[in-house]
């Protein structure tokens, strides 16, 4: 060796090289975190076991839940959606219907008159899939509907939603260019597409239609409020007319419920933020709450934050001011949101002036909060169906 | 066995030998006469035809692949105070669906190596020398000052795990470079964060100077160079910004010198790629340590590596080798620990005009999710240890690239970017 004063270089170097090597693997440091253990407060009544793929959104009617199944597990494509007779305690698989050509599938719906069930198809060839629920045991395909809009991307989310009587469906399609898609499914044959309008930085993940005034998450651009017959500016499903926006805390605003509670208040949107996760462990993101009391300039006055876990979809009980949350790794959280969320102590305050509903106690209830991964949440009567990712489907007892 | 990924064989290798013949017609013939390095234009190509099987690949099943990899052609023009330096690849054409390598990801390829862009360099440098010192400027598309060199300059064919996290490049760059003294220099440059969409993406021009990096190199001797780089990259997986920024550091050593007629080569790296929401919120770190060592012995070459990497792991597409780019979300479904050991032996056979070597390429792999996500590497390959097996020939001709990721007074007067084979 003809250069000493290179390897002794070299071995200071080496030497803090293999020291920054035997780091420890640095990890998401929000998704490392283990949830505050908390005991559950809810009891589960049953469980149907999903064991071969793994689980999506779940729905629920009179006596039935329909889960849809997600991406692939072992081998298994999640192209499937399971019906559950829910009479019972115990969920009983009465069919599963196979969405024929999907790589996956992610959110379902039943419409309000209970009429049809919409699955949504991701990746390339996303589309919508109605079923009819005549017989709610046997869902019997309808149609499919696919356009240039949805073809080359996935739906992420479908919707359904009521404007002047007629039924549309609400399409999430990501990825670039996320964008809108509507489609009116009033003659679920044949269905049209009415809207393709791109939003969202950098996707649209979900969207909330009542009254004929359409919620959009936009992610990083927050949430936007659009006229669609019920704004008085002249909006209508095809030609949607921005009222307001507004960007949430921390962006990945990825769901959103406009609350009317049962005094008719229509003050408050809760919006989920789906903050960075590793799938089966941790999450990330708050609940936000925003104050639509004046739809063209919404504001954040709130938030719901547990360590380590963030939400994803939500039910409502409306009527006794109940929101529940599906947390992820955090299972199922139920906030008291009655009253004004927009009041609280200095010390319940955060320091960017939000109110923060762990600190006014608002948690009313947990579910699930052990070894599970909440996706979503549906409210039937006193029972709360839960779709756990890796397990299946639960029924948690609301009597508590 | 699952034969995988074939060359479209024929139909591929015609099309680059057409361009060849096209291309040669027009720049003369190759500069095979051994000319000193870097004193006229030359031109230089190179192509590795392989097979390379992956035991397991998928599921339990093996795989193999027989490719035409890095078939790529060259052109450099060192003027006096404006060089300039090209290289067009041409796996868009032989790689479509990517090249078995297990570990290797990114650009919605997993366990395949994604095919480079046609356009893979073409950079102007404006560069002065004075006493003890030289400066440049470096624009064009080519890599950040970022990082090592691109693995395809390194002894292996098969690229290591860490690809993604090492070199940032096929971007738009302005690069400024100044070796102050014969032991330090410096390099600042920006770039457009968004990585390539496909092998004929341009890059987003309107994104040029949303990204930065910024590289100290220090040569404590002739043989020895030290380096310590950092990088802010905007949204690379999301063409129209908004995704996960890519916050990097890297350091490493780089050893080389002759003993007798043998060349040897050591070099030693370690980075770290933070990625953050666009609320800069940590979401994600991944890191990579890896070290490579190689004796040329004129007709014989031999070299090992170790490498240590973790890697997000996405869903996968409905070919189990690709994931959705741009992403539809910011989760992953677990985070995988790579570790892997290689050996690669070539011999070399010099022709007048070329060079020929043949080589076997082994790899032991071991993976591990590391997360508590639900990617299970067991169930997902069959096994959570693969070997991999590659042999082929290599061709080279002409003028090569010796190094691939600096550009101007980076480099030393004799380290020079581009030699002959």
């Amino acid at each position: 060796m003809h250069h000493p004063r290179a390897v002794l270089s070299l071995t200071l170097a080496l030497a803090a090289l293999l020291s920054a090597a035997c780091e420890p693997d640095p990890l998401d440091v929000d998704a490392s975190v283990t949830t505050h253990p908390v005991a559950d407060t809810l009891p589960v009544l049953g469980q149907g076991i999903v064991a071969e793929r793994f689980t999506g959104e779940v729905a629920s009617r009179g006596s039935y839940a329909y889960t849809t199944t997600w991406s692939s597990r072992a081998g298994v494509r999640g192209n499937g959606v399971k019906v559950w007779n829910v009479a019972g305690a115990q969920p009983q698989l009465v069919d599963s219907l196979i969405v024929e050509g999907a790589q996956t599938i992610g959110d379902v719906q039943i419409s309000d008159d209970g009429a049809l069930l919409m699955v949504a198809t991701e990746r390339t060839d996303g589309s919508i899939v109605l079923y009819d629920l005549a017989n709610p045991a046997k869902p019997n395909l309808l149609s499919r509907f696919m356009s240039d809009a949805t073809r080359f991307a996935g739906v992420h989310t479908a919707k359904f939603g009521r404007v002047g009587g007629r039924l549309y469906a609400f399409l999430s399609v990501n990825p670039a260019p996320p964008r809108l898609v509507i489609v009116e499914v009033t003659d679920p044959l044949h269905p049209v597409q009415v809207l393709e309008r791109t939003m969202g930085n950098p996707f649209i993940h979900d969207v909330f239609l009542r009254d004929g005034i359409l919620f959009t998450a936009l992610w990083n651009d927050g949430i936007a409020i659009w006229d669609l017959g019920g704004g008085g500016s002249g909006g209508s499903p095809a030609n949607p007319i921005l009222l307001g926006s507004t960007p949430t805390v921390g962006g990945q605003a990825h769901n959103v419920w406009w609350y009317h509670d049962s005094a008719g208040q229509k003050r408050y949107a809760f919006v989920g933020q789906e903050g960075p996760s590793v799938i089966g462990s941790g999450a990330s993101g708050d609940v936000h709450v925003l104050d639509v009391s004046n739809l063209k300039a919404p504001r954040e006055v709130a938030f719901y934050h547990v360590p380590g876990a963030g939400p994803h979809n939500f039910a409502m009980d409306e009527a006794s001011g109940t929101l529940y949350a599906a947390f992820y790794n955090g299972g199922v959280r139920v906030l008291d949101v009655r009253g004004d969320l927009a009041v609280c102590s200095s010390e319940e305050r955060a320091a960017d002036g939000r109110c923060d509903l762990g600190l006014m106690k608002r948690e009313a209830a947990v579910a699930l909060t052990a070894g599970s991964y909440i996706w979503g949440v549906a409210r039937n009567g006193d029972r709360l169906f839960a779709s756990d990712m890796i397990k299946g489907l639960f029924v948690v007892g609301l009597r508590h | 066995m699952t034969s995988d990924s074939r060359v479209s064989g024929a139909a591929a290798l015609l099309r680059f030998s057409l361009f060849l013949f096209a291309t040669l017609g027009g720049f003369g013939p190759l500069g095979g006469q051994m000319r000193p390095m870097n004193d006229e234009s030359g031109m230089g190509i190179r192509a590795i035809g392989l097979v390379t099987e992956a035991r397991p690949g998928l599921l339990g099943e093996n795989r193999r692949g027989w490719y035409l990899t890095q078939p790529i052609v060259s052109l450099h023009d060192p003027g006096a105070h404006l060089s300039s330096q090209m290289m067009l690849n041409f796996e868009a054409w032989t790689l479509k669906e990517g090249e078995l390598n297990a570990g290797t990801w990114g650009e919605g390829f997993v366990d395949k190596r994604h095919p480079h862009t046609f356009l893979h360099e073409m950079v102007f440098t404006l560069h002065t020398d004075s006493v003890g010192s030289a400066f440049s400027l470096t624009g064009g598309r080519g890599f950040a000052p970022f990082g090592s060199d691109d693995p395809m300059v390194r002894p292996f064919v098969k690229f290591p795990a860490n690809h993604h996290w090492s070199q940032v490049m096929e971007r738009w760059v302005v690069v400024g470079a100044a070796r102050l003294s014969s032991h330090l220099g410096v390099e600042a440059g920006v770039f457009n964060g968004d990585e390539p969409t496909g092998p004929r993406s341009r890059g987003e021009t309107s994104r040029i100077g949303d990204s930065r990096a910024a590289r100290i190199t220090l040569w404590p001797a002739r043989a020895l160079e030290l380096q310590v780089s950092r990088a802010l990259v905007e949204s690379p997986e999301h063409v129209d910004g908004g995704g996960l920024d890519h916050r990097k550091w890297h350091a490493s050593g780089r050893l080389s010198f002759d003993v007798g007629t043998s060349a040897v080569y050591g070099f030693m790296e370690w980075t770290r790629t933070d990625q953050y929401t666009q609320a800069e919120d940590l979401a994600y770190s991944f890191s990579s340590t890896l070290a490579e060592a190689a004796v040329d012995m004129s007709r014989f070459l031999v070299a090992a590596r170790w490498e240590r990497t973790t890697r997000p792991e996405e869903e996968r597409l409905e070919d189990p080798f690709r994931s959705a780019r741009p992403p539809a979300d910011e989760s992953v479904i677990g985070v995988t620990r790579w570790n892997s050991v290689s050996f690669h032996m070539a011999a070399s056979a010099n022709g007048s005009d070329f060079a020929l070597s043949p080589f076997v390429e082994l790899s032991r792999h071991s993976v591990q999710e590391i997360s508590g996500g639900i990617f299970d590497p067991a169930t997902f390959y069959g096994s959570t240890r693969q070997w991999t097996l590659s042999a082929g020939i290599k061709l080279l001709s002409g003028v090569q690239h010796s190094r691939a990721g600096r550009y101007g007074a980076a480099l030393r007067p004799f380290d020079q970017p581009m030699m002959n084979h």
